[in-house]
C-alpha cells in the first residue's frame, strides 16, 4: 500500500507541474521589438537623420541662460564618422573636420568624440566669470536624441538637461556666420569705444535708463535701473547673427517680447522694435550712467589730495584700468629712449606748489604738468586746464607725453569716482575717466 | 497489485509527457548587439602596433563618458594632436624602462589603459590635475592639446605626470619603505599643499609642493622629478636649498628611492635617469 501512495503522490505532483508549466508567465509585449532591436533602430534613425540634411545643422546653444549667452554652431555630418563644423564663438569661423558617434548614454544621443569647435566651450581654464572658473562656458558636446519636431531634432544636453535644437542649415548659414564677427565686435567695443553701456527703454509713454553691464565673453549682461525709485533688472543672454543679436528669453516691455535686436553700425546701437512705439536699445556712453560727487575732493579750496599710479605694482592689475590707457601707457614708453621708463602718473591738487600732473621715470628727470581745476557741477566732473609744463608757459608738450596727457587735460573734463574696492594696500582706489575717451586710470589715494 | 500498475503506467506516461512538452523551445537566434568593429583610421591602427600588440596597452582618445569625470568639464583631444604626445609617452617613458629595466619591463608592469583629454583639469581651487592613476589600471592624461612637443618645459611637465603616476603603479605592484620615509618629514604634510611656494617646500625638505600630501605623493613626486631633471638640473635644486637638514632629507628620500628601484626591480635609478634625459633631448631634437 506504501508504494501506492507514492506513486499516487507522484502523478499529483506530474499534474500539478503541468499545469503550471501551462502558466504563461510571461507579459504582455508592449512593443514588437526587443529593446535591444530598438536601441539599434533608434541609433540608425538618428544617423540617418544627421546624415539627412545636406547643408547639415544650425544650433544655437544657450548652456546657461540664467549667466551665460548662446553661441552659433554649424554641423555638417559625414558617412564615415567625420563632421565639419564651424562657429561664432570666436573671430575664427572656419571650417574645421573632427569625429562623432552615435553612442549609448543614459539613452541614444551623438557625442563630438574628437576636439572641434562645439569643445571650446567645455575648456575648464577659459571661463569668462570668475564663477565658472573650471566649468569654461558650461558647454556639453554629448546630446541625448529625444525626437523631431517640424523637422528640427530635438536633443537634451548631458550635464545640464537642456534642450537642444539641431535646425535644417541652409548653404546660406554657412556663408553668414562669418559677418556674425562684426556684429559681435560691436557690442564687444575696441580700446577706443566708450567705456559705459546703456540700456534705453521706451515703453512707448515714457523712456527708462538702466546701466547695462556686459560680459563680452559670457555674451550675458545685466540692466539695473538708473531711477533710484525702481529696482527692476533685466538679464540679457544674447547670441548672435549677421544682423543683431538674440536676447533668450526676450525682453518684456509692456507685454510685449523684444528679442530681436538689430545693430546699427553707424549710431554704435543695438536696436529691439515692438509696436506702438515700443522698444528696446543698447547703446555706448562716455558717461558714466551714475555721477557722484566724489569729484569735490580735488576742487580749488579743499585741502591736498595727491593721487598716483604706480607702474608694476598691484594697480597696474586694476580691471578698472581701460585698454585705452594701458595702450597709451605702452606708447610713452615706447617713445621713450632706450635705458628711461615711465614709473609713476601722480596728480597733486592743492599743494603749495600749485596744482600738477607728476610724471616720474626711471633713468630721466621727472616732469611737472601744472594745471588749473574747474567744476562742472552740472557735469559732476572736473576739468583739467594747462598752464605749463614743469613752470614754462610756452614749452609744449613733450612729444611722447603729448598723446596720454590730453586724455586727463581738454575742455571736456574728467570723471572721478572713489571706487568700493582696495588693491593690494588700503588705500582708497580712485579713478579718473576721460569724459571724451575711454582712457580710465586706476589710482591710489596717497594722503 | 493491479492499482499499482496502472499507477506506474500513468507516471511513466505523464513523465513522457513532461519530457515531451520541452521539445518545442525557441532556439536563440542571432544576437542583436552590435558586434562589428568599427573602422580603424591610420591613427588607430599606429596605436594598435605602438602600444596595444606591444605592450597590451589601450590608448582611448576618442571621448568616452564612461572614462572620465562627467562633473569636470573636459574634452577630448583633436586628433592630430594625438600621435605627437603618444610618441613623447613612448620614447620617454617606455623606451627608458625598457632599456634599463629590460625587454619585458613595461609589458609586465605598466597602466593597460590610457585615456588622453585635450583639455586642462583645472579645479575649482585653481589648481590644475594633470594626470590620474586609478588602481594601477587606468592613466589619464590632461591637456594633450596644450602640448607643444618642441617646448621643452611642455614635455617636461607632460613626462612628468606620466613617471609620476608609474611610479604610483610600480609602488602598487611592490611598497616602498614607508617607515623610514615618514619618519623623514613628517610634520610638513598638509592638504593645502596648492597654496604652498615650491621654495618654501624645499626649505621643509620636499621637492615640490603636491609631495606635501601625503607619503606617496611625495614618494612619486620625489621619483619623478629626479628623472625629469638632468644631473646638474637637481643638483641646481639642492643647492638653492638653504636649509641643511632640509636638504638632507630629499637626499635621504632619493636614497630611499635609489634603494627601492634596485631592491624590488634591479633598476639603477640614476642610469634610468639619464636614458630619461637622452631620450627627453632626442624628442626635442626631432
Amino acid at each position: 500500500m506504501k508504494l501506492k501512495y507514492i506513486y499516487k503522490y507522484l502523478i499529483v505532483a506530474f499534474v500539478a507541474v503541468l499545469q503550471c508549466a501551462c502558466t504563461s508567465t510571461e507579459a504582455d509585449s508592449k512593443f514588437d521589438q526587443t529593446p535591444i532591436e530598438r536601441l539599434n533602430i533608434k541609433e540608425k534613425e538618428l544617423n540617418d537623420l544627421l546624415l539627412s540634411s545636406p547643408e547639415g545643422w544650425k544650433v544655437v546653444y544657450y548652456t546657461d541662460s540664467t549667466q551665460l549667452g548662446g553661441w552659433t554652431h554649424l554641423f555638417k555630418f559625414l558617412p564615415d564618422g567625420k563632421v565639419d563644423m564651424a562657429s561664432d564663438f570666436d573671430g575664427d569661423t572656419s571650417t574645421y573636420r573632427s569625429q562623432y558617434d552615435i553612442q549609448l548614454g543614459s539613452s541614444v544621443g551623438v557625442v563630438f568624440t574628437t576636439a572641434n569647435r562645439i569643445h571650446l566651450l567645455s575648456q575648464s581654464d577659459n571661463y569668462p566669470t570668475a564663477a565658472l572658473r573650471g566649468k569654461g562656458h558650461l558647454g556639453d558636446f554629448q546630446f541625448f536624441y529625444y525626437g523631431q519636431e517640424n523637422g528640427d531634432i530635438i536633443f537634451k544636453t548631458n550635464r545640464n538637461v537642456q534642450e537642444l535644437r539641431f535646425v535644417k542649415a541652409k548653404a546660406q548659414d554657412w556663408t553668414d556666420l562669418p559677418k556674425n564677427t562684426p556684429i559681435i565686435e560691436g557690442i564687444t567695443g575696441g580700446p577706443t569705444s566708450p567705456l559705459f553701456r546703456l540700456l534705453e527703454i521706451n515703453d512707448g509713454s515714457a523712456l527708462h535708463l538702466y546701466d547695462f553691464d556686459f560680459n563680452a565673453n559670457a555674451r550675458f549682461g545685466t540692466a539695473t535701473s538708473l531711477d533710484p525709485a525702481s529696482n527692476q533688472i533685466y538679464n540679457l543672454a544674447l547670441s548672435f547673427t549677421p544682423i543683431g543679436a538674440i536676447a533668450k528669453p526676450a525682453l518684456v516691455v509692456k507685454g510685449q517680447k523684444l528679442s530681436n535686436f538689430v545693430y546699427d553700425s553707424v549710431s554704435d546701437k543695438f536696436i529691439a522694435t515692438g509696436t506702438g512705439g515700443v522698444s528696446a536699445t543698447i547703446k555706448y556712453t562716455n558717461v558714466p550712467p551714475t555721477l557722484s560727487d566724489d569729484y569735490k575732493i580735488l576742487l580749488p579750496g579743499k585741502i591736498y589730495a595727491r593721487f598716483g599710479y604706480y607702474v608694476g605694482d598691484y594697480v597696474e592689475d586694476a580691471p578698472t584700468n581701460s585698454q585705452l590707457f594701458v595702450n597709451e601707457l605702452t606708447a610713452i614708453n615706447a617713445a621713450l629712449p632706450e635705458g628711461v621708463e615711465l614709473t609713476s602718473i601722480q596728480v597733486y591738487l592743492n599743494h603749495s606748489l600749485g596744482n600738477f600732473i607728476y610724471y616720474t621715470f626711471a633713468g630721466g628727470p621727472a616732469i611737472f604738468h601744472y594745471i588749473n581745476v574747474e567744476e562742472d557741477a552740472t557735469g559732476k566732473k572736473i576739468i583739467l586746464k594747462h598752464k605749463s609744463w614743469n613752470g614754462n608757459p610756452t614749452a609744449a608738450a613733450p612729444a611722447f607725453l603729448a598723446n596720454f596727457d590730453k586724455h586727463l587735460v581738454n575742455n571736456n573734463g574728467v570723471y572721478v569716482k572713489k571706487e568700493s574696492f582696495k588693491l593690494g594696500y588700503t588705500n582708497t582706489v580712485y579713478t579718473f575717466t576721460s569724459a571724451s575717451s575711454s582712457f580710465r586710470m586706476t589710482t591710489w589715494q596717497l594722503n | 497489485m493491479k492499482i499499482l500498475k496502472r499507477y506506474k503506467a500513468i507516471a511513466i506516461i505523464t513523465g513522457a509527457m513532461l519530457f515531451v512538452a520541452c521539445a518545442h523551445e525557441d532556439q536563440p537566434t542571432e544576437s542583436q548587439l552590435d558586434f562589428s568593429q568599427p573602422n580603424k583610421t591610420e591613427l588607430d591602427k599606429w596605436i594598435d602596433t605602438s602600444f596595444l600588440d606591444p605592450y597590451n596597452i589601450k590608448v582611448y582618445y576618442e571621448w568616452n563618458q564612461n572614462l572620465v569625470d562627467n562633473t569636470r568639464y573636459l574634452f577630448p583631444p583633436t586628433v592630430e594632436k594625438v600621435k605627437p604626445a603618444l610618441e613623447i609617452v613612448k620614447k620617454i617613458w617606455i623606451d627608458s624602462y625598457t632599456t634599463i629595466g629590460g625587454e619585458n619591463f613595461v609589458k609586465k608592469i605598466a597602466p593597460r589603459e590610457f585615456v588622453l583629454v585635450g583639455g586642462m583639469n583645472l579645479n575649482t581651487t585653481g589648481t590644475r590635475t594633470l594626470g590620474l592613476a586609478e588602481g594601477g589600471q587606468r592613466v589619464s592624461l590632461f591637456q594633450i592639446d596644450y602640448l607643444n612637443k618642441n617646448s621643452r618645459p611642455d614635455v617636461t611637465e607632460f613626462i612628468h605626470t606620466i613617471q609620476h603616476e608609474y611610479v604610483h603603479i610600480l609602488n602598487q605592484t611592490k611598497p616602498f619603505d614607508e617607515q623610514a620615509w615618514s619618519k623623514l618629514t613628517p610634520s610638513g604634510y598638509t592638504t593645502s599643499w596648492y597654496v604652498e611656494e615650491i621654495e618654501d617646500s624645499r626649505e621643509l625638505g620636499f621637492i615640490t609642493s603636491y609631495a606635501r600630501l601625503n607619503i606617496y605623493e611625495d614618494f612619486a613626486e620625489t621619483a619623478s622629478t629626479i628623472l625629469t631633471s638632468s644631473e646638474a638640473e637637481y643638483d641646481a635644486i639642492l643647492a638653492s636649498i638653504t636649509d641643511p637638514e632640509a636638504r638632507a632629507n630629499i637626499q635621504k628620500k632619493e636614497a630611499i628611492v635609489v634603494q627601492y628601484y634596485k631592491d624590488a626591480f634591479d633598476i639603477d635609478f640614476y642610469a634610468l635617469r639619464d636614458e630619461a634625459q637622452k631620450n627627453t633631448d632626442a624628442v626635442l631634437g626631432n
